[in-house]
């Protein structure tokens, strides 16, 4: 069978057929309006002009679409940082618990995963509330007098914060359990080699644990540095990406732009714009994918 | 069921008729059957009842038609009509917010009554819902209902505290101040609740926005929008209203509904979500209209409501008319205010309100009715909420006016980008 | 004692992954007037099923079930047929444009779906398919494809080929070996990433809201989700309802995945 050649390119077929007629096609639609006038008044009825660069031009001349980078990048360290860490925590935790834990916190964990995200959204927000939520009311309790009626939403860092809190948490189970399922694919023999050349539990988990994962722990972080970076309806539904700008980031700032003010022309633009940025910081990742 | 059979009978007998006048020509396409006519309805604005009711006499009246009303849901709707605009097929009919209608009519995609508007008796509609709806002198939107704010009240706390319903503002900050008491709130006044402000801020001569030789302008930062906003502060004041939120999230009913609240500023029509949370409350809720700053003239408010809009992709634009020309007369009028509470779409009808407190106090207020800025990019100011979270930010310490000048920096923006 | 601090430490985790869940369900237990109680209350004082039946009872709410149902079942698994090949060939064939191919899928990722709402919706119109649950299912297994090629290649690639040559040498077919042996062991694979295609494609609301306009009968269930709200606000307490029952779906689909994973999928497996 390896002498045919033809066999892997009737594997790929169907996914380059889907891909091209529902991505590359809508891709490059999307290209072409980044290059015309594009309003409500097109889209309905048709005979946008085409009128070059200019739309990105307007982007790149201004401040607000650089400060909008900066607090995306922000965004994406923070979360994608505390998400790595935690889940690799938790993973390590899962394959060390007994078996009726294990499976508690692992449906517990499928449980955060599988709750839509805009019931969880809306549950977060009330948690927050300032006159009748139950984080106050925790603080409070614990004598922290203070947040007593504190407003979270009030302040851009607090936003910010009970945001990130938000999207760890819906995070953290996929990467958990992705970890875990490698985890168990590492043979015991090298865990029980490793014991009994005096390793301890740091030294184990640095030179077998990470080593055996590493091409998981690089696709955990390039997935979840796309999904943090395009993370969208948690923002707005929390906040419209305020107080003033606080927690506008790409995605929030083009929807703001494409469906609020229906400027479907600057929106692609910024897409565009996002998945070249994409591209770039993650262009490490993808050689060593070409490489392997 | 028995509306069902008749509207049967009525259709087969109409058929008949309709068939022997055709039977010279041989042509008509009986397989074809009636048009189906859709029409979106918002959640909420109408009650299954009467839709129910509307739809069995209309179908019986025009056997032609198949009326096929659908309900729509709130969250996406603005994208659902845009795309629906948009689309080659569109449903016929479709009620937009009198604060949306005037984008979606700027694009194009809405077909133009103008010429309709005399059969409509459109002479006497309310201009908060006829205004947004027309667009260099053409008229797309066709006012459907309005609906505006008053102060609904708890009658036992203000009993209790011994105060009746105010005629002023200062005589209505008094008595918040006499019902804040002892475990109570004077009023449950959210910090976002930005229609309320609207109305302080034209009271006092102010506007959210002004327009100054062909360009918007944000104008939050006057001095009346500023006197405006402190009048809000101290009302807020008196009682616990979440400064970061707005009255849907916790929708305030509930919040009402615990009864320590003794006011709130909402549409009449919140009494029976209130009774669905607690029945005990029965002909303890009043109404009265938003106090002005002399007892002559009660409180700017904002006109709330709906236009019904016909899209060019309707297929079939001669019986869309009709069914809007239904819904915008006066039977179907009488019968949505009676039993919604709303304020009908023309002044001559404001009579059919008359005996029931809330709705009067409502058209008190409505005579002072005001719609938001005329234009199409007000939709998108509404959108970023960037008014909701000025309010925050003064309430929560922030300097009103270096506040107000950024937030009307920021809708000056948007009110001007281009479509 | 070493296990002791280890299940308090998962006790912990649990609580704090589980808390938010937990209110979710516990406010479409509660009656309307305790949702905005002032001192927050953990247990309902007097449970109710009342947001449940309004939740079941919303209009549509089976039809939206059934297209949900069947949209995402239909998305999920035309992913993993499709993908199968793709990673396949990707990891166990030597062909000219593989690290192209692999690049291709993995910046697959990074579409921009949001902003591909317009030109998604422009083509369906423009093609006839509006209003059509298969425009949804391919929109939906697009959405899901690459993510599920850049796992399952992860996966495969960690299974040593050597085991399907030694099958091979045994004289099984290729396409028997990889059945038989590598099969087997991509179960955790196909778990994590059959799941992650099943959320994704469950819980979108963005393109089922444009895609599908004027025949309702068409929408799924995010659609229904999002209905418990008018011009007063939402109603919390149905909308908790619906999206724990919402999430049921998921949490069944994760506990079967968890037994057929659980049993056979050892890690002395992958050494053979």
């Amino acid at each position: 069978m390896r002498g045919r050649p033809f066999w892997p390119y009737l594997l790929i077929a169907p996914t380059v057929a889907g891909g091209a007629f529902l991505l590359l096609y809508p891709v490059a639609k999307a290209a072409v309006i980044s290059l015309q006038h594009f309003r409500m008044g097109e889209l309905i009825k048709g005979g946008a002009a085409f009128i070059g660069f200019g739309n990105y031009a307007e982007l790149l001349s201004g401040d607000e679409f650089w400060a909008v980078l900066l607090r995306t990048v922000w965004w994406t360290a923070v979360n994608v940082v505390l998400i790595v860490v935690l889940s690799t925590a938790v993973a390590l935790l899962l394959v060390r618990l007994r078996r009726g834990m294990r499976l508690a916190l692992m449906s517990a964990l499928a449980l955060a995963w599988a709750t839509p995200i805009i019931a969880a959204t809306t549950v977060f927000q009330w948690l927050f509330q300032s006159e009748l939520g139950v984080v106050n009311w925790l603080l409070v309790t614990l004598g922290l007098d203070s947040f007593r009626g504190y407003t979270w939403f009030a302040d851009g860092d607090a936003t910010f914060a009970v945001l990130v809190v938000l999207v760890v948490w819906q995070s953290v189970p996929f990467a958990a359990l992705t970890l875990y399922a490698g985890l168990t694919t590492i043979p015991a023999e090298l865990y029980e080699s490793a014991r009994i050349d005096g390793g301890t539990g740091w030294q184990i988990f640095w030179q077998v644990t990470l080593p055996m994962l590493r091409t998981l722990f690089a696709l955990i972080v390039s997935l979840e540095v796309i999904w943090v970076a395009k993370c969208f309806p948690q923002i707005w539904v929390l906040s419209q990406g305020g107080p003033g700008d606080a927690t506008t980031t790409l995605p929030v700032y083009a929807f703001k732009i494409a469906r609020v003010l229906h400027r479907y022309d600057l929106g692609s633009a910024v897409a565009m714009l996002t998945v070249l940025i994409l591209a770039v910081a993650l262009i490490s990742n993808l050689r060593r994918m070409v490489g392997s | 069921m028995k509306h069902r059979l008749t509207a049967a009978v009525a259709a087969l007998a109409l058929a008949a008729a309709a068939c022997g006048s055709d039977a010279g020509t041989g042509a008509a396409p009986e397989s074809s059957g009636p048009a189906k006519l859709t029409v979106w309805i918002m959640d909420g604005s109408v009650t299954q009842d009467l839709l129910k009711t509307f739809e069995t006499g209309y179908e019986a009246a025009r056997p032609e038609v198949d009326l096929d009303i659908q309900i729509q849901a709130w969250d996406g709707i603005g994208e659902r009509v845009t795309a629906a605009l948009a689309s080659t097929d569109a449903p016929d009919v479709i009620e937009v917010g009198n604060t949306q209608v005037a984008q979606y009519a700027a694009s194009g995609g809405v077909t133009d009554l103008t010429a309709k508007v005399a059969d409509l008796r459109g002479e006497d509609w309310l201009p908060g819902l006829a205004q947004p709806g027309n667009i260099d002198g053409k008229q797309y939107g066709i006012p459907w209902y309005a609906a505006n704010r008053v102060v609904v009240y708890h009658k036992d706390l203000f009993a209790k505290a011994d105060v009746q319903p105010p005629k002023t503002r200062d005589e209505w900050l008094e008595i918040t101040k006499k019902l804040n008491q002892g475990g109570n709130q004077g009023i449950y006044l959210t910090g976002q609740t930005w229609y309320a402000l609207a109305g302080f801020i034209w009271d006092e001569g102010g506007d959210l926005a002004v327009q100054e030789g062909g360009r918007w302008k944000g104008a939050l930062d006057t001095p009346q929008a500023l006197a405006g906003m402190e009048f809000y502060q101290r009302l807020q004041a008196l009682g616990k209203g979440p400064k970061d939120a707005d009255e849907a999230n916790p929708p305030q009913h509930e919040v009402f509904a615990q009864g320590e609240v003794a006011q709130i500023i909402a549409v009449p029509g919140i009494a029976a979500r209130v009774l669905e949370v607690e029945p005990d409350l029965k002909d303890k809720i009043g109404n009265f209209p938003i106090p002005g700053k002399t007892p002559d003239k009660p409180g700017s408010v904002f006109t709330g409501g709906s236009d019904l809009i016909v899209p060019v992709a309707s297929q079939h634009q001669e019986e869309a008319y009709e069914v809007v020309k239904a819904l915008a007369g006066e039977e179907f009028q009488t019968d949505l205010a009676k039993a919604m509470s709303f304020v009908p779409n023309r002044t001559s009808l404001a009579g059919v309100l008359s005996g029931d407190e809330g709705t009067a106090a409502m058209a008190t207020g409505a005579a002072n009715g005001r719609a938001t800025p005329n234009t199409p990019n007000w939709a998108a100011v509404e959108a970023t909420s960037v008014i909701k979270q000025y309010m925050t930010a003064v309430l929560t310490g922030g300097d009103p006016a270096t506040e107000a000048r950024k937030t009307s920096e920021s809708i000056t923006a948007t009110l001007n980008s281009g479509s | 004692m070493r296990r002791l601090a280890l299940n308090a430490v998962a006790l912990a985790v649990l609580v704090v992954t589980i808390f938010p869940v937990y209110w979710m369900y516990l406010t479409a237990f509660k009656p309307t007037r305790d949702i905005q109680a002032a001192t927050p209350t953990f247990w309902p004082s007097s449970p109710t099923l009342d947001h449940f039946v309004t939740a079941v009872n919303a209009p549509g709410f089976w039809t939206f079930w059934r297209n949900s149902l069947l949209v995402t079942v239909a998305a999920v698994l035309l992913a993993l047929v499709v993908a199968m090949a793709a990673a396949f060939a990707a990891t166990r064939m030597r062909w000219r444009g593989r690290g192209a191919f692999v690049v291709m899928v993995f910046a697959a990722q990074m579409a921009p779906w949001e902003a591909l709402l317009v030109p998604v919706f422009i083509i369906a119109r423009d093609t006839g398919l509006l209003d059509s649950l298969a425009m949804l299912t391919g929109v939906y297994f697009m959405i899901t494809l690459p993510f599920t090629i850049v796992t399952l290649r992860g996966f495969l690639a960690a299974i040593p080929p050597e085991l399907e040559e030694a099958a091979q040498v045994d004289g099984c077919s290729r396409l028997v070996a990889f059945r038989r042996v590598t099969f087997p062991l991509l179960a955790p694979g196909l778990m994590a990433t059959s799941l992650f295609g099943f959320i994704t494609a469950w819980n979108e609301f963005a393109f089922v809201n444009v895609l599908i306009i004027k025949d309702q009968d068409k929408r799924t269930l995010p659609v229904w989700l999002s209905s418990f709200r008018d011009v007063f606000g939402t109603d919390w307490g149905a909308t908790m309802a619906a999206a724990g029952l919402f999430a049921l779906p998921v949490l069944l689909l994760f506990l079967f995945l968890q037994r057929r994973v659980g049993t056979g999928m050892t890690a002395g497996a992958v050494k053979g």
